[in-house]
């Protein structure tokens, strides 16, 4: 068991039955009264975010989680399917656990793959991807105005903003925690 | 481990060495005599929630209150001390196990006097730092749980204010941190605190229901400070020594020595209110950082 004082931020504890990251914590004590933690803990399944205040004296339990370094192979009907480079395992994980990261996801990218009691819920892209422009309106030589953006295709299928200066073909860095361009790589 | 100089931010210690003048500057023009008493004290706190350090036989003071009574007893009637308190097992962002305490006591005044006062020495240290104070407000406990809660604390059992079984104080405390305290914007006077919390303040009976002569300042949702109308009663002053210890040891805690010349002062000081501010959070509200941690040298 964790005590609350000795909660730290990226500590993985299980309440109500979930697995839960914290994300922020707050010693307080107010007037005359009992010392409390105040937390902001993100649900690892979900990542729904929840606060909650704990008394200083009570306790929580560690939640049962691990993680492992795969790499993503491909995509079928039934989810995304990784291999572990150590001992060759291989996984499928649903789409629905993977949701909107599956928008980065290149084959051979090594990904932090979380387990809640030995069931893959959760992957971990690495923070920045780089992928090809399949589709965009041509670019327009010149204007550089900042904050106008338009739309782009990558090779994965997804769509994200970018300058107006931008050209089919070319190849984009992308912040895989915002999915949000970051700049224009040469390949 | 964090860099030990390069933790130490001279913009921030500058604003900490403005605020301390200018309030050093507001209480001595007010008359108020600067009383340095000692920091190894053998009785270091009443309230069960204070944890002393210990140190060569005796503890270091959680507060300078025990002393300064002393002093308003030997007939000084306008004092204040500025220095180092300690208090184990408070660590955070608002909290060092090591912070400077501001405590000022005034014989006669009242506690919508002291309030007063403190606009005024705020609004000097404010001024200090190029920072201003929003209009202060003046609101009572039990009129703030029923604006933000819709419950009547007068009324209310444990049960109501907490999903936890927990004795009453706790599941105040319990709804204060997490529904009213992130309420408190601007600057804000809480007053009439529920009379089991009245710690060393007297309790008013005169109202329905029976409240703490004490009030908590806040300023930009940082409890900042707490005053007391200083109980005056030794007997009741020693009751309160005996059963903060029970509770201690009920909790499994060493208890504390009964200050018997606290005891003896508190019979011979006159009608008194008194406060005490964290000066680490005084300058930390006012500059808006996000903690103490500028204003201050960390132990290393």
């Amino acid at each position: 068991m964790y005590q609350i004082s000795d909660i730290r931020k990226g500590l993985k504890v299980e309440i109500d039955g979930a697995p839960y990251n914290v994300t922020e914590f707050q010693f307080v004590k107010p007037g005359k009264g009992q010392a409390f933690t105040r937390t902001k803990l993100k649900n690892l399944i979900t990542g729904a975010v929840l606060e909650r205040t704990f008394k200083i004296n009570e306790s929580l339990a560690p939640a049962d989680v691990h993680s492992a370094t795969m790499q993503y192979m491909y995509a079928d009907g039934d989810g995304f399917n990784f291999m572990n480079l150590e001992t060759f395992d291989q996984i499928s994980i649903s789409a629905a656990a993977i949701g909107d990261t599956s928008n980065w996801l290149v084959e051979q990218m090594e990904v932090e793959v979380m387990f809640y009691k030995d069931r893959p819920v959760n992957i971990d892209l690495p923070n920045f991807v780089e992928l090809e422009i399949t589709y965009c309106e041509p670019g327009m030589k010149g204007n550089t105005a900042t904050g106008a953006t338009k739309l782009a295709t990558v090779s994965t299928g997804a769509q994200i903003a970018v300058p107006l200066f931008i050209e089919q073909g070319e190849w984009l860095k992308i912040d895989t925690r915002t999915g949000e361009y970051v700049e224009r790589v040469k390949k | 481990m964090a860099d030990p100089i390069g933790a130490i931010d001279p913009a921030g210690l500058r604003a900490r060495a403005a605020v301390l003048r200018a309030v050093r500057r507001t209480l001595d023009d007010r008359g108020y005599l600067e009383v340095p008493t000692p920091a190894l004290v053998p009785s270091p706190a009443m309230e069960e929630f204070l944890h002393p350090v210990s140190a060569g036989g005796g503890f270091l003071r959680t507060s300078p209150e025990f002393a300064l009574k002393r002093v308003l007893a030997a007939g000084l009637g306008r004092i204040y001390e500025i220095g180092p308190c300690f208090r184990d097992r408070e660590r955070g962002d608002w909290h060092g196990r090591e912070f400077t305490m501001l405590e000022w006591y005034r014989v006669g005044a009242s506690l919508p006097d002291l309030m007063d006062e403190v606009e005024g020495v705020v609004a000097a240290a404010a001024a200090a730092v190029g920072a201003t104070v929003p209009a202060w407000r003046r609101v009572t406990v039990r009129d703030l749980f029923r604006d933000v809660l819709g419950i009547d604390l007068a009324e209310a059992a444990a049960s109501d204010l907490s999903d936890h079984d927990e004795p009453w104080d706790d599941a105040f405390a319990r709804r204060w941190v997490t529904d009213i305290e992130p309420s408190l914007t601007g600057a804000v006077f809480v007053t009439d605190w529920p009379a089991s919390q009245a710690a060393l303040a007297r309790v008013r009976t005169d109202g329905d229901w029976p409240v703490a002569g004490r009030f908590e300042a806040y300023l930009h949702g940082v409890e900042l400070a707490n005053a007391f109308h200083e109980l005056g009663d030794p007997a009741e002053q020693r009751r309160r020594f005996l059963s903060a210890n029970a509770a201690r040891v009920a909790a499994g805690e060493a208890p504390h020595p009964v200050d018997e010349a606290l005891v003896d002062a508190v019979g011979r000081m006159p009608p008194t209110c008194g406060i005490a501010v964290g000066l680490d959070r005084l300058v930390a509200a006012l500059c808006g950082w996000p903690g103490i941690g500028p204003g201050r040298v960390e132990p290393g």
